[in-house]
């Protein structure tokens, strides 16, 4: 890197280091995060919400459907009326009715002191956990995996020749890296749009101009932009994988984690097109930060610049068809709606490795184009303190 | 002496206006030269011109024998421009050391402290730059300016709004880098500081020359008036 862009891209970061607001912008979400899973799982290990009966809890439960075998504990004699008024006496502290038509309806009655809300009480699921109790000393194993469902049916995708696909688990790390670039789009654009103005806003861009070129000036902020862009992303990245670690025994996550395929040349493709996708989209912004002299005037574009680069989102479906329509293709291959294109098309599998060579070119000759318009145009525009506009629509303006 | 800057048949429009005519001025090494005018003469546009902020219509603006590449980050030149700003969100001293690290100043730090306690700012500088007023805003850009004694220095209107104490700090710095070899120009409105510190002048009307050469020289053409009445005298008394 050249010393003058290096010296910029520090200067950049420190200052941006420096500001709460940065810090407060790229915490955010890891801390809601965070907070979030705190608070869910502080509510589900105090919650049981499938108890056990305990030796200190009583119960009692009338049986007119006779579900229960003749053994059963707690199924007493007496009707509804009789079992609610053991609740009420304090002889038990847990009654159920199980009505005639229980097989019908499948409704069971649950009766048990309670003081205020009490929303948080699965106590009810008692019944449930006795029922299949008895329900076991009458039948065997085999028919309570084949009633119950409890057990694990392990998906295997091959292909034509007999392989292993596991489409699925290719995908996982290239959507991943998807939609981390989802996520770097929408938390630095403004920041790159803003950059470039700072200078002309403040009017300091004659002066910075006459220490350091046009080129070495953009390069260096685009360079910043990327590594405060990165910093961010790992705030986000980190606690999220730190979570699926924590949860890797988990029922949903286990076996997403299990289908996770490192596919070595899909991850380093994935990896090379968010690259040349972030600084696209960096040198995109800094273009338009170029024409503008003020944070206002910056502001105004943000918008359209994320609504084109996450275009082929609102085409998603189209996206999944192994056979690529015109307007797939086309968007594969126009610069602004590549990245997602292609991140899209690799995680469904729909791209050969031809075609998404050929896309990741044409975003990394597009981001080379896009820099060098943001270095002419920040130059020729240093001075320009009002908005860029071609000269018709400057009439316009003026006639209103 | 070299000439440091070559200014041959310059034009300049702004679409079909155009702005300065035919003009032509060298600059030496060395000498501190006046670039004179009332507002709108063309002054601030012939130096954005040499700068390479402005394409020119026509003729040659050369920096050192070359035309000036924004490119080319070796080229020596501090400029003080017209439009005055700084990082507002910045401390002073990290501004100054930011620039002094592109102009290559050895310790930039070191060089920003001296230069502080000079003018008078040392406690401010780690204040945000817009706490500072007005006028110390304009001493920290000279200090920018003038950062690792550049072989050129452009001053757009540098005592503007300076109290006289601050003018003839100003006029002993631009004093001291002239005696170090820097060759200075200087847009001003304030005669008693062309007459006092300029080598040779231009005097410029409406994007013409009108008067070109030393002090002495123009004093002369102008039958021995001061170059306040010469001034009058160029613009008919008109208003500024």
């Amino acid at each position: 890197m050249n010393s003058f862009t290096a010296k910029v891209a520090k200067f950049e970061i420190i200052r941006q280091l420096k500001k709460p607001a940065f810090w407060a912008a790229t915490l955010l979400l890891p801390l809601l995060i965070g907070g979030i899973y705190f608070i869910s799982f502080i509510s589900t290990k105090d919650v049981d919400t499938n108890p056990t009966l305990d030796e200190n809890t009583t119960v009692a439960i009338t049986d007119d459907a006779g579900v229960f075998g003749p053994e059963a504990p707690f199924v007493i004699n007496g009707d509804k009326e009789y079992g609610i008024e053991m609740v009420k006496n304090g002889e038990v502290d847990l009654y159920f009715y199980i009505p005639k038509d229980f097989v019908e309806n499948k409704k069971a009655e649950f009766y048990h002191i309670s003081e205020g809300l009490d929303i948080f009480n699965y106590d009810g699921n008692i019944l449930k956990s006795l029922l299949m109790q008895d329900a076991a000393t009458r039948v065997d194993e085999l028919d309570i995996l084949a009633l119950t469902g409890g057990f694990e049916i392990v998906d295997n995708k091959i292909t034509k020749d007999g392989e292993d696909s596991n489409a699925l688990g290719k995908a996982i790390i290239p959507f991943a890296i998807g939609i981390l670039f989802f996520m770097f789009i929408a938390l630095c654009g403004n920041r790159f749009l803003l950059t470039v103005v700072e200078e002309k806003e403040n009017r300091i861009s004659e002066m910075i101009l006459t220490s350091v070129s046009p080129r070495h000036l953009i390069v260096g902020k685009i360079i910043a932009m990327l590594v405060l862009g990165l910093i961010q992303i790992l705030a986000l990245a980190i606690p999220v994988l730190i979570l699926v670690f924590l949860n890797r025994d988990n029922q949903l996550m286990a076996p997403i984690i299990a289908m996770i395929e490192i596919d070595p040349l899909a991850i380093t493709l994935s990896v090379i097109l968010f690259v040349v996708s972030s600084v696209f989209y960096a040198g995109t912004c800094t273009f338009v930060g170029s024409l503008v002299s003020t944070a206002k005037d910056a502001s105004s574009f943000i918008g359209p610049a994320i609504i084109m680069m996450v275009f082929p989102l609102y085409f998603i479906q189209m996206f999944m068809m192994s056979d690529p329509s015109v307007v797939v293709q086309i968007m594969t291959y126009f610069p602004f709606t590549a990245p997602i294109a292609l991140m899209l098309r690799s995680g469904f599998g729909t791209i050969s490795t031809v075609e998404y060579l050929i896309g990741i070119l044409v975003v990394a000759v597009s981001s080379v184009v896009m820099t060098r318009l943001a270095v002419v145009s920040f130059q020729k525009n240093a001075i320009n303190f009002g908005m860029a506009l071609p000269k018709w629509l400057k009439k316009e303006r003026k006639k209103r | 002496m070299k000439n440091i800057i070559e200014v041959k048949n310059f034009k300049m429009a702004f679409g079909d206006k155009e702005v300065i005519s035919d003009l032509s001025f060298e600059v030496k090494q060395g000498e501190i030269f006046g670039l004179l005018g009332a507002n709108g003469s063309g002054k601030t546009t012939t130096i954005r011109a040499l700068l390479g902020f402005y394409k020119p219509t026509g003729g040659e603006l050369l920096l050192d024998g070359k035309k000036y590449n924004p490119e080319d980050t070796q080229v020596d030149i501090g400029y003080l421009p017209e439009e005055r700003g700084l990082y507002r969100k910045e401390s002073v001293i990290d501004t100054m050391v930011y620039f002094g690290e592109l102009k290559g100043v050895k310790e930039p730090r070191e060089w920003a402290l001296k230069y502080l306690e000079r003018v008078g700012l040392l406690d401010k500088a780690n204040e945000k730059v817009e706490k500072l007023s007005g006028g110390q805003q304009q001493k920290v850009q000279l200090g920018l300016t003038i950062m690792g004694d550049p072989k050129l220095l452009i001053l757009d209107e540098p005592t503007k709004g300076f109290d006289p104490m601050n003018r003839r700090l100003l006029m002993e710095i631009i004093e001291e880098l002239h005696a170090k070899g820097t060759a200075v120009i200087m847009i001003t409105h304030y005669m008693d500081e062309v007459e006092k510190l300029c080598d040779r002048a231009l005097l410029l009307k409406d994007g013409v020359a009108r008067a070109y050469g030393t002090i002495a020289e123009i004093k002369k053409e102008f039958g021995g008036k001061s170059l306040d009445q010469i001034f009058v005298e160029v613009y008919g008394g008109e208003n500024e």
